[in-house]
């Protein structure tokens, strides 16, 4: 909830500047203009360099991997020789 | 299997960060530029700054819908 309130505020910020830039012009209006759109595009970006880093980053761990196979191989032995049906595989 | 998200994720980042710098640059340092500059030969009229994204998130969002519509189809589908 505490997140929420804020980029609220942000987005009430960096509305207010734009507003501000609109009403004062001090630099032409049709670049005024573009700025929101040039921020949502730069949204974008960020997110998918976030999406392409995660995806470079990945973290996995073969070790981990094999000593979990073990377990489970090691409980479906023990589940078997007291009768208990764990299926096939 | 690994080497692909990395090469995907490594195209994803790429991808970004070369649109970030090239509207950047379109946007707020081409202003500034003199109009008879030879850089402006490389970049479309300013106007298109707000067409081009404005279509591509218009198509995204087509995308999105219709795939939406197809997923819900689809398990509905799967439930009858």
């Amino acid at each position: 909830m505490k997140h929420i309130v804020k980029i609220m505020v942000l987005l009430v910020a960096i509305s207010a500047c734009w507003i501000g830039l609109l009403q004062t012009s001090i630099i032409p209006r049709s670049h005024t203009w573009l700025l929101p759109i040039y921020l949502i595009i730069s949204l974008g970006c960020y997110g998918l360099l976030m999406v392409g880093v995660g995806l470079m980053n990945f973290p996995t761990c073969p070790q981990e991997a094999l000593l979990l196979h073990q377990d489970i191989d090691e409980a479906k032995e023990f589940l078997k020789r007291r009768g208990v049906d764990v299926g096939s595989d | 299997m690994e080497l692909a998200d990395r090469a995907v994720g490594f195209l994803l980042s790429l991808i970004s960060i070369s649109t970030f710098t090239y509207y950047t640059f379109w946007v707020i340092i081409l202003p500034f530029v003199d109009s008879d500059h030879f850089v402006h030969q490389y970049f479309l009229p300013q106007e298109y700054a707000i067409l081009v994204p404005v279509f591509a998130g218009v198509a995204l969002l087509c995308f999105l819908c219709v795939f939406v519509g197809f997923v819900m189809l689809k398990s509905k589908k799967k439930k009858a």
